[in-house]
């Protein structure tokens, strides 16, 4: 598999389920720095710091803390985050379908892919295919981290893609900002209609580029061809002689860099 | 209530100007976690540290830098980068208009509320129009040193904006390299009246943010001292490809 996996389970409707991964399906399009040391030109990474001793913490003596009181917390496990809603944190059930064409876009959050892992491949593709001539696609929950999500599960382009949505009382209302006066002026309305016409084209998003990446990936390549290159040290890789708990803060802080791009 | 407005501006098309103001349209409420020094419950803050020192690096001594090569930067000040920021202006441009439905929804990003600021006859003719045609416009304008792609749409008698990914910053399908299977025509066939079977209005109202509840009970659970049960996360048997078609006909018999 070409992408990462965000999550892995099992997406199910009725009686048939399909072993799947989650992935990204977009990928922000600004253009992405490392921030360095200004000294020695030494990438820097995100780390959990104790203030009081003066030191990095290690993610297995980190845990997560509802804040009840000043300085009082409640304590909150991985386990007892999961064990909140434990059926669909590893399923994603669909539990009924409906035309996409009713969901307001005000709901649409953030999207995905679904792709399938081994054996589901085939269970996969009939879902790809008869949501696609059905037109329709699956509403579920799921619990994914610390929030459960409201999920619509489409097919597009021979892919499942599977999209965030907001709850309804995360919609603010908007009768405040509605106009008191709702009259149309027929006049200028058949002459707004003229001018839409005129202005109709197909929808081509490969037509916009984002103005402000276009002008720095400009001064980047403007400050190759001066050839103004710094290099960071080089680190030494940890093999053995640092203590064990930092290497696998090395590589946590790495994966969740690698989630986060 | 919708909050205050963000930033105002100009609707423009052809020799047409709506003035508007921005509204944001969603507002989340997540319960927030601190992360604590388990032995201590310490709350520990991010902090940026230098790979080849070892040690925490303060904001002054952070620059930034595009890795060209393995461990090779170009150093980016922070006014050359405010000089690449677009020219802020009032101006929400109108390029052309397309049919709603030609708008894949993984472009959809976020939704704004317009609201008229000032009088114009402007403002609901556009949205009687745009409603009768079922079209959206594709605009473009600057807001907080960014350059935003977005749709005009309209929703009961407002306008709204609702923002666009650009085209590269959705992934294509094709590189999720998908196998293809053959399927049959009577698989396909009971699948379809499955869906249909089990297809109902969107009824967004239905759907609470139970979690949030049931972890908001676990919490209060938690500072009264109680135990909490550890339950493990329940996972499906995967369905055969040969027991397809099976599970199939009897998820429809289920239904009917």
């Amino acid at each position: 598999m070409a992408v990462q996996g965000i999550w892995s389970g099992t997406i199910s409707f009725s009686l048939v389920a399909i072993p799947v991964q989650l992935v990204k399906a977009v990928e922000p399009g600004h253009v992405s720095f490392r921030v360095l040391h200004s000294k020695d030109y030494s990438p820097l990474q995100r780390r959990m710091f104790c203030p009081e001793e003066d030191r990095i913490v290690p993610p297995d003596e980190i845990i997560r803390g509802y804040e009840i009181g000043p300085h009082q917390y409640v304590l909150i496990t991985d386990e007892e985050l999961e064990s909140v809603s434990p059926e669909r944190s590893r399923t994603i059930e669909i539990g009924e379908f409906i035309d996409m064409k009713e969901v307001d876009s005000i709901y649409y959050d953030h999207p995905y892919y679904l792709v399938p892992t081994k054996g589901g491949e085939k269970a996969y593709q009939l879902l790809v295919e008869v949501m696609r001539r059905t037109n329709k696609a699956g509403l579920a929950k799921f619990v994914l981290g610390e929030r459960e999500y409201l999920v619509a599960v489409k097919s597009t382009e021979g892919a499942l893609a599977l999209i965030t949505l907001h709850y309804s009382e995360e919609i603010l209302a908007d009768e405040d900002i509605t106009p008191r006066e709702g009259k149309i002026e027929v006049e200028e309305k058949d002459r707004i209609k003229k001018s839409i016409r005129k202005m109709m084209a197909d929808f081509e998003p490969g037509k916009y580029a984002d103005d402000r990446r276009k002008k720095i990936v400009d001064l980047l390549k403007k400050k190759v061809k001066e050839k103004a290159l710094v290099e960071a040290p080089e680190v030494e890789e940890e093999e053995g002689g640092g203590p064990p708990d930092l290497v696998a803060a090395l590589e946590e802080s790495m994966r969740k860099v690698k989630k986060s791009r | 209530m919708a909050a205050k407005a963000i930033w105002k501006g100009n609707l423009r098309w052809g020799d047409f100007n709506v003035p508007v103001k921005l509204h944001t349209a969603i507002k989340e409420d997540r319960i927030q976690f601190h992360l604590l020094h388990k032995r201590d419950h310490v709350k520990l803050r991010q902090q940026m540290i230098c790979a080849y020192e070892n040690k925490p690096v303060s904001t002054e001594a952070q620059s930034k830098g595009f890795e060209i090569e393995d461990g090779k930067y170009i150093i980016v000040d922070p006014e050359e980068l405010e000089q690449a920021s677009p020219e802020s202006g009032r101006v929400i441009e109108v390029h052309e208009f397309v049919k709603t439905e030609q708008i894949d929804p993984l472009f959809l990003e976020r939704v704004y509320y317009l609201e008229p600021d000032a009088y114009s006859k402007g403002y609901n003719a556009l949205v009687g129009a745009l409603k009768e045609m079922d079209v959206e416009g594709v605009c473009t304008w600057t807001m907080r040193k960014r350059s935003y792609l977005g749709a005009l749409q309209t929703s009961g008698r407002i306008l709204r904006l609702n923002t666009l990914r650009y085209a590269d910053e959705v992934i294509s399908v094709k590189s999720l390299e998908l196998l293809k299977i053959p399927l049959s025509e009577k698989e396909l066939k009971i699948g379809s009246d499955l869906i249909n079977q089990l297809t109902g209005p969107f009824q967004p109202q239905k759907f609470e943010n139970e979690h949030q509840k049931k972890l908001q009970h676990l919490i209060e659970r938690k500072a009264r001292g109680e135990e909490i049960a550890v339950l493990r996360p329940r996972r499906l048997k995967p369905t055969a490809p040969d027991k397809l078609l099976q599970a199939l006909e009897a998820s429809l018999t289920k239904v009917a």
